[in-house]
């Protein structure tokens, strides 16, 4: 196959499928005839060119694949154009939880309170009901409590690859300890 | 002042006095906003930043002052304070105290050092939390593709004149199955139509007349799960009063129940049902 019908394959892929998509899952499609690192390469390519131009669909990573969405300029207009008001925003004890859970999962609900120094059991509902984190069993210790994990969902919202690649926080608060000295 | 006109969530106060130093208050038309703490570790770094102190070096006496100060205008405003800022505050009291104590050479390390650990990693929370934040502004605004499926269970805005008499019966069968999805019909428990005396009685009687009784082929002749359960406990039963033996010549195959050592009469077949009810 072209390099063009490759580009053209990988669109119609792309426009039809619920969630990311992987190139190893296109190279299976073509019954291995392209492989999986010619894929990637075009989808590379594509990702690249609809960037540059000023369009309505971008191809963005997350969640391990490559999907179609929207650049967030046209925010505005798709809300009006579907009639959605607005979206909700996470309140800042949400976003808290579901840092401690993205950086130390999987993680108890108890360990969460005790970081906070507050009880978070309300605001880790929201989250499970937004499908932002999920239980991933129960730790074995005394109580048996939940553990939590992060979802496909909370990547595919943040635009992450993998939970790993958020920023270490360590690296983000700047050394107090050597203004002082 | 009615108590019921307090929300919780950012805490909404009306206009009293409070020390402005203490407090940002923000005028909100005839009520005024107190900075919303998500707890008392927040509360704290707040103080902190205000201070423009270290916090590898807080300085308790001061801070734990205003600290109290702070959960005492909530009070005083009919607030409801939380435990957790209430326990703070008690820690923080004991380490006030502990800082007014002369050092002893016993002593190990800084009093500060465990709550000083809190705040770190409290504050890592918040960095990541803001990171969160505002990727979240911008993340918020993008689309997948075939997004609309994804909004059925958002809140629609709908304008009252097209609500009519169909979309109201809609909306009521639609909350109906909710409801039914989420109470399924409780579990009926039925009365035990098997007794496992009469079963352990049934066994061995056969042992007996019989000295074997291939347990397996007997179970599965039986077709009724309950009874099946019921003659398993009974043969237990049997096993551990040592009126019955189990004997299994390789894994899965056929358990064969003989004689045991033990004789049973009815008396002590009835001792048993005693036991059983005990347990």
């Amino acid at each position: 196959m072209i390099d063009d019908s490759l580009q053209a394959l990988i669109e119609a892929v792309l426009l039809t499928a619920r969630g990311p998509v992987t190139a190893d899952a296109i190279s299976l499609a073509t019954d291995r005839e392209i492989g999986e690192g010619a894929i990637e390469e075009a989808i590379s390519g594509l990702a690249a060119s609809w960037e540059e131009a000023e369009r309505g669909v971008r191809l963005e990573r997350s969640a391990g694949g490559w999907r179609c969405v929207t650049p967030p300029q046209f925010d505005h207009y798709l809300r009006t154009f579907h009639g959605i008001a607005s979206r909700q925003k996470l309140s800042q004890a949400a976003l808290e939880v579901l840092a401690i859970v993205a950086h130390r999962q999987p993680v108890t609900l108890p360990e969460i309170n005790f970081i906070r120094g507050t009880n978070s059991s309300a605001v880790a509902r929201t989250l499970l009901d937004r499908r932002l984190i999920r239980l991933a069993g129960r730790k074995k210790v005394v109580g048996k409590p939940f553990l939590y994990r992060t979802t496909k969902e909370f990547l595919l919202h943040f635009g992450l690859e993998r939970a790993e690649d958020l920023p270490d926080p360590e690296d983000l608060v700047e050394p107090e300890v050597a203004a002082d000295a | 002042m009615p108590r019921n006109r307090y929300v919780t969530g950012p805490v909404i106060l009306p206009v009293v006095e409070v020390n402005p130093d203490l407090v940002e208050l923000v005028p909100l038309g005839p009520s005024v906003e107190l900075p919303f703490f998500c707890g008392p570790l927040d509360l704290l770094l707040h103080l902190i930043r205000k201070n423009e102190v270290s916090i590898y070096d807080i300085p308790i006496l001061s801070i734990c002052d205003q600290y109290h100060a702070l959960i005492r205008a909530m009070q005083d405003l009919d607030l409801e304070v939380a435990g957790e800022f209430l326990w703070m505050a008690a820690w923080l009291l004991q380490l006030k105290s502990k800082m007014l104590l002369p050092r002893t050479e016993t002593e190990e390390g800084d009093p500060r050092e465990e709550l000083i650990e809190r705040l770190l990693a409290y504050r890592r929370v918040r960095e990541l939390a803001s990171i969160l934040h505002d990727k979240d502004l911008v993340r918020r605004c993008i689309w997948p593709a075939g997004v609309i499926a994804d909004f059925g269970d958002e809140e629609l805005d709908l304008d009252w004149e097209e609500v009519d008499l169909q979309l109201l019966a809609e909306t009521y069968l639609q909350v109906m199955q909710r409801f039914a999805a989420a109470h399924p019909p409780p579990i009926e428990v039925l009365p035990l139509r098997y007794n496992v005396q009469d079963k352990m009685r049934e066994i061995y009687q056969r042992i007996a007349e019989d000295d074997i009784l291939p347990l397996t082929r007997h179970l599965n002749r039986r077709p009724d799960p309950e009874e099946v359960v019921v003659l398993i406990v009974a043969a237990l039963e049997l096993v551990r009063l040592g009126a019955a033996r189990a004997e299994q010549s390789v894994p899965f195959s056929e358990i064969y129940l003989r004689r045991g050592t033990r004789q049973l009469d009815e008396g002590s077949l009835n001792r048993t049902e005693r036991e059983g009810a005990d347990d």
